[in-house]
């Protein structure tokens, strides 16, 4: 029975905090770099490259690996120090499948409610309100290899539920739903995350479902902390203009070049930086004196995709320029 | 827990605002730490050692082999009240050697795997890992389930053989003399739960696939076990070549022979119950000056067994 002043009763304090984190893996790899950054109540992003540190990052913060350097806390407690409690009081969901086909669901989802540390009698209530709550309700007695993989993953997520969890790390958790699939698992994440009032962490590679749910994102890369803001500044309209015409765009580049606009190809589109109202006439003025063909001219909005454009990449260097003013 | 009370109010906090009434349910009661966690483990791993918590299907081997090791008590008892007799059929410390060694070998081949293999199989350890016990105490407590579940499958049918002989004893000098054999009886199956269980488990862990565990159970037990009974053979027989009549347990059985008996652990164990001071004739030779052999084999099996089992989980990945 642990007796524990409660965690994250503050409402000021972060959910999770790293303050230089850094794991290393042998002389050569680093997982981790100097990691420093604050997660608050709410639902939070954690997008990330396969190999950018993600995996090590859920290890640290869930106590089973010792940080090379640098400090972690989770829910106010400090991960080396109280990983069991971090642990009772945190539901894992991972990406890949983690279910036994030849048990039922509510079975399942009891076993580990008790091995989050909750006693037998209680174990079963929480198992039948999780899977309620994940909309498993009536076939909660069906053995979990007669499931669909949009049921699966909602066992996947009631089973992390089940210990009753202050903060929930949910690991790619729309991983291979079909489209349908993956807007009742948002909508239900969004849910745990408003109504339930638990805290959530939720990784996914697909930027786009994220928007959709996140009050804030934290994006790493090569274990380096690439960004951490809340969903709106990640999305606000930003300073770029992309042109895009049928054909001359070599012809155009060279026009706004000389009209000192700097433009940068990318792909097909030309972007150049807006510096005011004039900007728009002079684009117009320069497709038209040329005669081209202008399919689009639209102002750009910051995408979450470019926190992940190479720096050395012209478009990721105009990004870069526009995000330093 | 009036501070695991506070910890469900608490929840109000992370979510920067109210709950809203639709009918989620916090749980605001005590929480088990580490240890009673690794015991309900435990106890739900012996049940699913015993098909429990799992369809029918589940509880079939387990129930034959049951009622094939209890076959011999049940049989004892019956003939002792039919003929009045007051000798039993059986001795206590060498039931299983005996008569079931390859019953409880297809009880472990079959039930190992479905302690370990099965959660290898469906990757559900990242889950247990992300919970408050650790690495060390997974293992451990399928190992403390499985020599629980050995121990039935021995100790019960030596019991039933004690109940069935007692009942026809009537003399308090030859109940206390059949009570200090069944408890040694007992003890010896004890020896054997221990060291099988870890034996079986360590087998059983090399893979998720459950046909692959159950045959690395299976062929490593029967495989030693015919080698020893056929190696001895040969030695009996190349003796028996050279001169008189060899019996097991004659001081003149060769070197050979109690090397061989080293091969398969249910001659090791049947060996160390012997140096340990057993006096019934048993499944292999008196180790004799051989017994501290037999005593190195059992722990090297036993230490080896289980440090395979921790270290098998000591790096399975989590995220």
């Amino acid at each position: 029975m642990t007796q524990d002043p409660p965690a994250g009763s503050d409402a000021d304090a972060p959910v999770i905090a790293t303050n230089g984190l850094t794991r290393r893996f042998g002389p050569t790899i680093t997982a981790l770099d100097n990691l420093t950054m604050a997660v608050g109540p709410g639902i939070t992003g954690l997008v990330g490259a396969n190999g950018a540190g993600k995996s090590t990052l859920i290890k640290i913060l869930l106590g089973l690996l010792p940080p090379t350097s640098g400090a972690a806390s989770v829910l106010g407690l400090d991960t080396a120090a109280r990983g069991e409690r971090i642990r009772a009081l945190t539901g894992y969901m991972p990406e890949h499948d983690c279910l036994p086909p030849d048990v039922t669901a509510t079975e399942f989802v009891t076993h580990m409610g008790r091995m989050s540390g909750v006693p037998p009698t209680a174990a079963k209530e929480r198992a039948a309100e999780s899977l309620r709550h994940v909309g498993l309700y009536e076939e909660r007695y069906r053995q979990i290899g007669t499931y669909s993989t949009g049921m699966k993953q909602r066992v996947k997520l009631a089973q992390a539920l089940a210990g009753d969890p202050r903060l929930l790390l949910l690991d790619e958790p729309t991983n291979g739903l079909d489209p349908a699939g993956r807007t009742a698992m948002l909508d239900l994440i969004s849910r745990i995350g408003g109504d339930f009032g638990i805290s959530v962490v939720v990784s996914s590679h697909l930027l786009g479902e994220i928007e959709q749910i996140c009050d804030h994102l934290i994006a790493i890369d090569a274990g380096r902390l690439l960004r951490s803001a809340t969903m709106s500044s990640f999305t606000k309209v930003s300073q770029v203009l992309a042109i895009e015409v049928e054909e001359g765009a070599d012809l155009l580049a060279a026009e706004l070049a000389a009209r000192e606009l700097a433009p940068v190809q990318h792909g097909r589109e030309l972007l150049v930086l807006i510096t005011g109202d004039a900007t728009f006439d002079v684009v117009r003025d320069a497709v038209a004196g040329l005669g081209l063909p202008l399919t689009r001219m639209e102002q750009r909005r910051h995408r979450v995709e470019e926190l992940f454009r190479d720096p050395g990449e012209p478009a990721g260097r105009l990004t870069g320029a526009i995000d330093g003013r | 827990m009036a501070a695991d009370n506070t910890a469900g109010a608490g929840l109000v906090a992370p979510g920067a605002g109210v709950i809203h009434d639709i009918g989620y349910q916090t749980y605001d009661g005590p929480r088990f730490g580490r240890g009673q966690i690794a015991l309900a483990l435990c106890w739900h791993s012996l049940r699913s050692a015993f098909g429990f918590g799992r369809g029918a299907k589940a509880k079939i081997v387990p129930v034959i082999t049951f009622v094939i090791m209890c076959a011999p008590a049940v049989i004892n008892a019956v003939v002792m009240a039919l003929s009045k007799s007051h000798a039993r059929v059986i001795d206590y410390d060498t039931y299983v050697g005996n008569l079931r060694v390859l019953v409880l070998l297809a009880f472990m081949a079959a039930q190992a795997p479905e302690l370990v293999s099965r959660d290898l199989r469906s990757r559900v350890l990242p889950l247990y890992f992300a919970r408050p016990i650790r690495r060390e105490d997974y293992p451990l407590a399928k190992y403390a389930a499985f020599t629980l579940a050995c121990l039935a499958m021995i100790d019960i049918p030596v019991l039933l053989l004690y109940v069935g002989t007692i009942l026809q004893v009537h003399s308090g000098a030859a109940v206390w003399a059949q009570t200090r054999a069944a408890i040694l009886g007992l003890l010896v199956g004890l020896m054997w739960a221990a060291v099988l269980a870890a034996v079986g488990l360590a087998l059983a862990c090399v893979s998720g696939r459950r046909a692959f565990s159950t045959g690395s159970v299976a062929i490593f037990l029967f495989l030693t076990w015919t080698l020893t009974n056929v190696l001895t053979k040969i030695s009996e027989a190349g003796q028996r070549g050279g001169g008189g009549q060899i019996t097991a347990g004659d001081q003149a059985t060769s070197a050979a022979a109690h090397l061989f008996g080293l091969i398969s652990p249910f001659t090791v164990l049947d060996g160390v119950r012997q140096w340990l001071g057993g006096t019934s004739q048993g499944i292999v030779a008196d180790p004799g000056h051989y017994g501290f052999a037999y005593g190195l084999m059992l722990l090297v099996l036993l230490g080896g067994s289980l440090a395979v089992l921790v270290r098998r989980y000591a790096g399975a990945s989590v995220a």
